[in-house]
């Protein structure tokens, strides 16, 4: 696990982050610079387990309702604040309407909203997912 | 405190209550902001023909009487009340929070001599007790009439449940001989309905057995995990007497019906939890509410000490391990994700993998616990221990070599630095959306109240907090510090209800009031809550209560005007309004009329202001103090008032639930 973090940590370093403020238009200008492996996507599940299922529920369909009127991520024509990466990536770093808050202060790396990008597009229906990236061992 | 209270009962202070008219000669006066609608008539105290609020001398009196514990040797033997309350007091039952019903057992309490306190509803009565509890570690009852008095009890009861707090919850329930038959009023199945919610409860069916079903509920709290006891007394059983202790079955004395033998960890999995421990890199201890309960927190901090590990606070309360601590975790979330190692130490309510946990799914877990039957629920273990938690402490503060762990230790020290760094700048967002709104952003309310309690002329160990309320309690719950056992209460935990904050922190107050445990040191001093709009509602009538008996609270209302949830009609505007109350409620005026201090606010000057005069008069004369800071509901969205609203996932400051 260490090399793991390890790896991030380089992998965080070598990305430049996104601009500090950014308009939707320029959200949807973004492009992911972490590929869809399967290694982002498990790490992008760390992060959503830590910090989105009380609103967004385990598996992302959003049914508990508990604390918020939460979108059902695995329907991305249902994102109320697009459903492009860089729209994503925008709304989880800075927040999106009235109820979601910021994550820039909890997520410590920009990589990792980027994982957590790739973890969200995995949720949706498979037709809609983006061809897995295997990595060279 | 742009307005200055006007009320006359402030003026013409009756013999019995503290004087306020230096007080508010100090406070001074300003303009009322142009929005404040006028409470006009509604206070119609502001004539001088009104008497004044006072301390009826009939209270006072009351409150002088001498105790008188039943005896056999009386004239009429001891009812079953009396042999209850006697058992009670046996057991050192620590305070009685109650509204009138179930007399004979409210009355048999009080007059043994265990702290009673009458309130204005039984729900805030209970979680008055709850408070007490959680604060102390100690056995608090709560009580109830039945029927509409019991019914009232049940969100309390359910709080209770998932604090796991050791609550005795007693409630009268009519007689045996009209049961099944819906004879007259307030009849109910209490059992069942608190089904779920409990420990153990028992209808007492049989007036001879009254002792040893008090000795099954105390076994029950005081021993494992505690949580509720629930016992509802029909009139045969308190009104049953006896004229001799033969006629009591089972009349055994509290060492002879319950155990004070604890689980000791078996020697190998000590052996191995030390070994795991000492071969980590990152090695963390989650001490929960177990910790507490069983006063385990010096061996926690010599174990901790002794080789370098990790301590986060998880739980109802915190301060079982001191935030400031080089080894304390719980201002460092961001160091949890590498720890590879962690020690979940009296965790009864546990998470899992897949909640809102901020540890790394592959790291190694001890889970120590008083039963076993819930090791291995929702986490999956490397090592489950069954051991009474403070042995267990014990056992590694003795076998744990010592050690350095420079590494860890920085990591700590540099997530903790970041972590500050976010609430300053999320503060200093708060000053700019509050000086362009004229009012007070949470951020600056939470901020504020910390560099009063923390960093002010006051010691920082001595005031216990709580706090509760969407976004106010999400912030609050940040910036509120733990430094001794016993100094924080996390109103919301792990149920996240809606209102008991204030009734909870009375409760609280009433254990600083009588020094109990780890309140000692700070006897008498004052409590703080920090609220909402929404929240106060709930309980707001407990003011009266905290007057009453001169427990001394400052409760900061955050009034945004709105549910914290207001932005779930967002999407549906037409819903908009259910989520909304009227703008610029006077709290303040509320509490006026309650026997307390009112402060309306809407600057940050006057916040600080405000906080310094309501925690001198709490100290000095015992008087609690609301402070309405005036707020918009809109701060808790980012959109326009970023950051908005954070939530905080556990463990570790902030946190109220997983």
């Amino acid at each position: 696990m260490r090399i793991f973090l390890a790896i991030c940590s380089v992998v965080s370093a070598a990305l430049a982050d996104a601009p500090a403020k950014l308009t939707r238009d320029d959200a949807q200008k973004l492009r992911n610079p972490v590929a869809y492996t399967r290694k982002s996507i498990d790490r992008g599940r760390v992060m959503f387990l830590q910090n989105c299922t009380s609103c967004h529920g385990e598996d992302g369909k959003a049914e508990g309702s508990l604390i918020a009127d939460a979108t059902d991520l695995t329907s991305p024509k249902l994102y109320k604040s697009g459903s492009s990466e860089g729209e994503i990536f925008h709304s989880i770093r800075d927040g999106a309407g009235d109820q979601m808050p910021a994550f820039k202060s909890q997520i410590d790396h920009e990589t990792d909203i980027w994982n957590l990008v790739n973890f969200i597009r995995s949720l949706w229906p498979e037709s809609m997912r983006p061809a897995i990236v295997v990595e060279d061992k | 405190m742009s307005e200055k209270p006007e009320t006359k009962t402030v003026a013409s202070e009756p013999e019995s209550r503290p004087s306020r008219r230096g007080l508010f000669s100090s406070v001074g006066a300003g303009a009322v902001a142009a929005a404040i609608v006028n409470p006009g008539k509604i206070f119609a105290a502001t004539t001088p023909a009104i008497p004044s609020i006072r301390i009826a001398k009939d209270i006072t009196d009351s409150l002088a009487e001498a105790t008188k514990l039943g005896s056999f040797d009386a004239k009429g033997g001891m009812t079953g009340a009396e042999v209850f309350a006697k058992s009670c007091k046996d057991e050192d039952l620590a305070a009685l929070f109650c509204c009138p019903g179930n007399y004979q057992i409210i009355n048999a309490i009080s007059a043994a001599g265990i702290p009673a306190f009458g309130g204005r509803s039984e729900g805030s009565m209970t979680s008055a007790a709850d408070g007490f509890s959680r604060c102390t570690g100690e056995v608090t009852a709560c009580s109830g009439t039945e029927g509409p008095g019991f019914t009232n009890m049940i969100m309390n009861i359910a709080v209770a449940h998932r604090a796991r707090t050791p609550l005795l919850v007693l409630a009268s329930n009519v007689t045996i001989a009209t049961d099944d038959r819906e004879y007259f009023i307030q009849t109910g199945y209490q059992q069942p309905t608190t089904e779920g919610l409990k420990k153990y409860g028992k209808r007492l069916i049989a007036p001879d057995r009254i002792h040893e079903y008090t000795a099954y509920a105390f076994r029950h709290l005081k021993t494992g995990v505690p949580g509720p006891v629930h016992l509802d007394f029909p009139g045969e059983i308190y009104n049953h007497r006896f004229m001799a202790e033969s006629e009591v079955k089972e009349y055994y004395s509290k060492e002879k019906y319950r155990t004070e033998s604890r689980p000791h960890p078996a020697p190998k999995d000590l052996a191995q939890a030390v070994d795991m421990i000492n071969r980590a890199e990152r090695p963390v201890i989650v001490a929960g509410h177990g910790v507490f309960f069983r006063k385990a927190w010096e061996p926690l901090m010599v174990a901790a000490e002794k080789n370098d590990v990790a301590v986060v606070t998880s739980g109802p309360m915190r301060g079982h391990f001191p935030d400031e601590h080089r080894l304390s975790a719980s201002l460092s979330p961001d160091a949890f994700m590498s720890a590879d190692l962690v020690v979940f130490v009296g965790q009864y309510s546990m998470p899992s993998k897949t909640e809102r946990w901020r540890f790394h799914p592959d790291a190694k877990a001890i889970r120590v616990n008083p039963t076993g039957e819930d090791l291995g629920r929702n986490w999956p273990l490397d090592l489950g221990i069954v051991a009474d938690e403070g042995a267990f402490l014990e056992g590694l503060a003795s076998d744990l070599p010592r050690k350095k762990r420079d590494a860890w230790v920085g990591e700590l020290a540099a997530a903790r630095q970041k972590y500050e760094k976010q609430l300053l700048d999320e503060y200093e967002q708060g000053v700019k959306h509050s000086q362009a709104t004229n009012t007070v952003h949470h951020a600056v309310v939470c901020k504020e109240v910390h560099d009063f309690l923390y960093k002010g002329s006051i010691d920082p160990k001595q005031t216990v907090t709580g706090w509760g309320g969407w976004t106010i309690g999400n912030c609050g719950a940040r910036w509120l510090r733990a430094y001794r056992p016993g100094q924080e209460v996390n109103c919301p935990y792990q149920y996240s209800a809606v209102g008991p904050d204030l009734a909870m922190m009375i409760g609280a107050g009433a254990a600083v009031q009588l020094g109990v445990g780890p309140q000692a040191p700070y006897k008498g001093a004052p409590v703080l809550v920090i609220t909402s709009d929404a929240g106060i509602a709930y309980s707001m009538f407990e003011l009266d209560t905290a007057a009453k008996y001169k427990i001394p609270i400052i409760c900061v209302v955050y009034n945004n005007n709105a549910w914290g949830m207001w932005p779930s009609a967002v999407g549906t505007p037409r819903s908009m309004h259910m989520y909304l109350f009227q703008e610029n409620l006077r709290y303040d005026k509320m509490a006026e009329g309650l026997g307390a201090r009112g402060e309306y606010v809407h600057t940050q000057d006057d916040f600080r202001k405000a906080l310094k005069t309501s925690y001198e008069v709490a100290s000095k004369e015992h008087v609690s103090t609301l402070i309405n800071v005036q707020a918009l509901k809109d701060f808790t969205s980012q959109k326009d008032y970023p950051p908005g609203n954070i939530i905080n996932p556990e463990p570790g400051v902030g946190a109220l639930a997983h």
